[in-house]
């Protein structure tokens, strides 16, 4: 990875850290907020199902294990909440590598592998449910206390940036999965796992790290979220929503491409969001929007918004190296 | 013809004057009548759409009703004007929401419906110290966070499921003492299991036998496994805590297989007080009891519109009455107030004595934001009616237990 690749990354992060100096509006930051969260957890997607191919249903494990680590660990244990999202971040690498290594180690692949990613999430989210530790089905309430050492802010422009540089990090990082070794075999892996194996590519520990840092990504998603709203329940935490959002956004933006979380993320969330803004007061409008939105990238741009943005006759992995 | 179509200076000058003109329109409107706006928050899509829609017809109804018989009298007859949010069902979508009314500058906020819609949106109102008035939400920690600004105009889980126990005791008691065995059915996520928790410890105390607790989850598409357990089990009484669809299908398959516990007692029931249940399904719906939010069916004012929410061919259900009231009871404060002044309205609120509900109620009093003078009522489907049976001071019926037929 030379300095030239991160420059896209370093504009398009310093043109949106501007955005609280000109938007005071605390609805348009409070929208960009949850889009960037929603992207966050995307790029995790990504990570495993863009780059790595291995199409996982059930990401809400990792955003969920993210969500309530943050929460616990600071509501039962009185720990930090700065340190306490890290942690969970570390605990949804840890489920991440755990899932990976039996479904990855029995060779599940594609339809199977994505059913057991969303038996994962669905057992996580009955027991999260069912456990006194959790909270039940009432959830995790943190207690409003506006600190910045606690990890909560006066200004919604704070919380903005926090999630904007994580975004911003993980750019930088997929940029480097992109560029690296790493990254080669791992769409070695996408495009013909047999033929890597038989190249010499370690399948099995490409798939690994990809699920673990995958994980980690979407579990840092998921403590944002709990810090930002405060409530966490098995059906937020790990609800089918997010699993769905998080193969949504890249789907739209653009598989395997470094923005193309992000970008899908905007386009559907800001798009909804405007038409709701435009349309006023009939209730379901923007789902329209999004669903309408859905359909139309699937039909007339299967690479993606970046998909379309790509000149013809530009080959895929030029695009990506543009 | 291209001439035509190409915009020239003179046409965009126009244009732009006839647009200035229109958007400088509603700012002197508002200069000639003063109007006080207030966020009605309900989740109109997604899951609970249907309950949303009753509660933002109730809102709907009380500012009509307050506008047409001369708007705010503390404010000079200010009008009140809704700005209306989509929670759509999910804690974000209420956050956003609420963000929405604040840049709209409303002077508070009724409404939110399910608990986690309403934990969230009291939080980010109180960031604003914006005055919230929850509607439903049953969540005790909505009220114990010690948010100033919230304040819970129905009862919440405590006082329900205090009163339903209580009330069960008495109907028990009052027949000869017929039921002794219970079956629990209930809903795996918030109020489901919390309810079935809390009647696992207070039942044997109070001299009830549970022979078995059976969750499920929502939306669960098929009850028949439910009811033959509940037919093996043959228990007198059965408690279900569901949302509408699941205990509709409960009912109707319990109904089928001719399982006839002694009674169905239900807390907080999605159904078994919903007149839709009861039009669609009146011989499953017979005899079915629950403790739940309800109108006063003495209140001339709450039959009144009752029969005007009937006669546009839609459900009285009781988030109509209960957001009807809540939206008065802020116009009450507004009023008291003297102002929209958000500091002055939670001041207000938290001094109100408001009477002028159609909710069997008595006198407003807010403690650390929740209304004392709430209470729930237990109802029974009698003769294809749903039937107030406790307390005394409200009923319309008496209880028919045990259920016979």
């Amino acid at each position: 990875m030379t300095f030239r690749d991160i420059v896209p990354i370093a504009v398009v992060i310093a043109l949106l850290a501007f955005v609280p100096a000109f938007v005071t509006a605390n609805t348009v930051l409070n929208f960009l907020v949850f889009t960037l969260i929603i992207a966050l957890a995307a790029q995790g997607w990504n990570i495993l199902g863009g780059f790595g191919g291995q199409f996982s249903f059930g990401h809400a494990a990792f955003f969920g294990t993210g969500a309530y680590a943050a929460a616990l660990l600071q509501v039962r244990f009185g720990m930090n909440p700065w340190v306490a999202f890290v942690i969970g971040a570390v605990a949804g690498a840890a489920v991440g590598w755990m899932i990976g290594y039996l479904s990855f180690r029995s060779g599940l692949r594609g339809s199977y592998f994505a059913l057991v990613t969303l038996a994962f999430a669905e057992v996580l989210r009955i027991l999260a449910n069912a456990a006194t530790f959790t909270g039940g089905a009432a959830g995790v309430l943190i207690k409003l206390d506006v600190r910045p050492d606690n990890f909560q802010f006066e200004s919604r422009g704070a919380f903005f940036w926090i999630a904007l540089a994580l975004v911003g990090a993980v750019l930088v990082l997929t940029r480097w999965i992109e560029r690296s070794r790493f990254g080669a075999q791992l769409v070695a892996v996408r495009e013909n796992e047999a033929a890597a194996k038989a190249l010499g590519v370690d399948t099995l520990r490409v798939k690994l790290g990809a699920i673990t840092a995958s994980g980690a990504v979407t579990a840092a998603a998921g403590g944002l979220y709990a810090q930002y709203f405060l409530y966490v329940d098995a059906n937020i935490a790990y609800g089918t929503w997010i699993s769905v959002e998080a193969i949504l956004a890249p789907i739209v933006g653009g598989l395997g491409t470094v923005f193309g979380p992000l970008v899908g993320a905007v386009a559907l969330h800001g798009l909804g969001e405007i038409t709701k803004l435009a349309a006023g007061s009939v209730p379901g409008i923007d789902l329209m929007v999004f669903g309408g939105l859905l359909v139309a990238a699937v039909a007339f741009a299967p690479q993606g918004i970046l998909g379309l943005l790509r000149r013809p006759g530009q080959s895929k992995g030029a695009a990506r190296h543009a | 013809m291209k001439n035509i179509m190409r915009p020239t200076r003179r046409s965009i000058l126009r244009a732009g004057a006839a647009s200035a003109a229109v958007l400088a329109m509603p700012a002197y409107l508002r200069a000639q009548s003063q109007s006080v706006k207030i966020g009605i928050l309900q989740p109109v899509t997604g899951a609970l759409a249907q309950d949303g829609e009753f509660g933002r017809m109730g809102a709907e109804m009380a500012i009509k009703e307050i506008n047409d018989s001369g708007g705010l009298k503390g404010l000079g007859g200010a009008k009140l004007e809704m700005v209306f949010g989509d929670a759509r069902s999910n804690p974000e979508a209420g956050t956003q929401e609420v963000e929405k009314m604040q840049a709209d500058g409303v002077a508070a906020i009724v409404g939110g419906f399910a608990s986690p819609i309403c934990l969230a949106a009291t939080q980010a109102a109180a960031r604003y110290d914006l005055p919230y008035i929850v509607d439903v939400g049953v969540s005790d920690p909505i009220v114990q966070r010690g948010l100033k600004n919230t304040f819970r105009f129905a009862p919440g889980f405590g006082i329900v499921t205090g009163f339903a126990l209580d009330n069960l005791v008495k109907l028990n008691d009052g027949a000869g003492k017929p039921a002794k065995t219970v079956v629990l059915v209930h809903e795996d996520g918030l109020f489901g299991s919390g309810l079935a928790k809390l009647m696992q410890t207070e039942l044997p105390k109070r001299g009830f036998e549970i022979l078995e607790t059976i969750a499920h989850p929502t939306p669960a598409r098929d009850m028949s496994n439910v009811a033959l357990r509940i037919r093996s089990l043959n228990p007198d009484l059965v408690i279900p805590s569901s949302y509408y669809g699941e205990f509709v299908l409960l009912a109707r398959t319990m109904q089928q297989q001719r399982i006839r516990p002694k009674g169905v007692y239900a807390v907080l029931n999605g159904a078994a007080s919903n007149y839709r249940f009861v039009k669609e399904f009146p011989e499953a719906a017979n005899g079915i009891m629950d403790c739940n939010h309800w109108y006063d069916p003495r209140n001339p004012k709450a039959l009144e519109l009752k029969k005007q929410v009937e006669a546009q061919g839609k459900v009285f259900a009781y988030n109509v009455p209960l957001n009807y009231s809540c939206v008065k009871l802020l116009a009450d404060a507004i009023n008291r107030a003297g102002s929209a002044d958000r500091a002055k309205i939670i001041e207000a609120l938290n001094t109100s004595t408001f009477k002028d509900h159609i909710m069997p109620y008595g006198e407003t009093k807010f403690v650390n934001g929740q209304n004392m003078g709430a209470a729930p009522v237990n109802t029974q489907v009698q003769g294809n009616d749903i039937k107030v049976i406790f307390p005394d001071t409200f009923a319309d019926a008496k209880p028919q237990f045990p259920v016979t037929g």
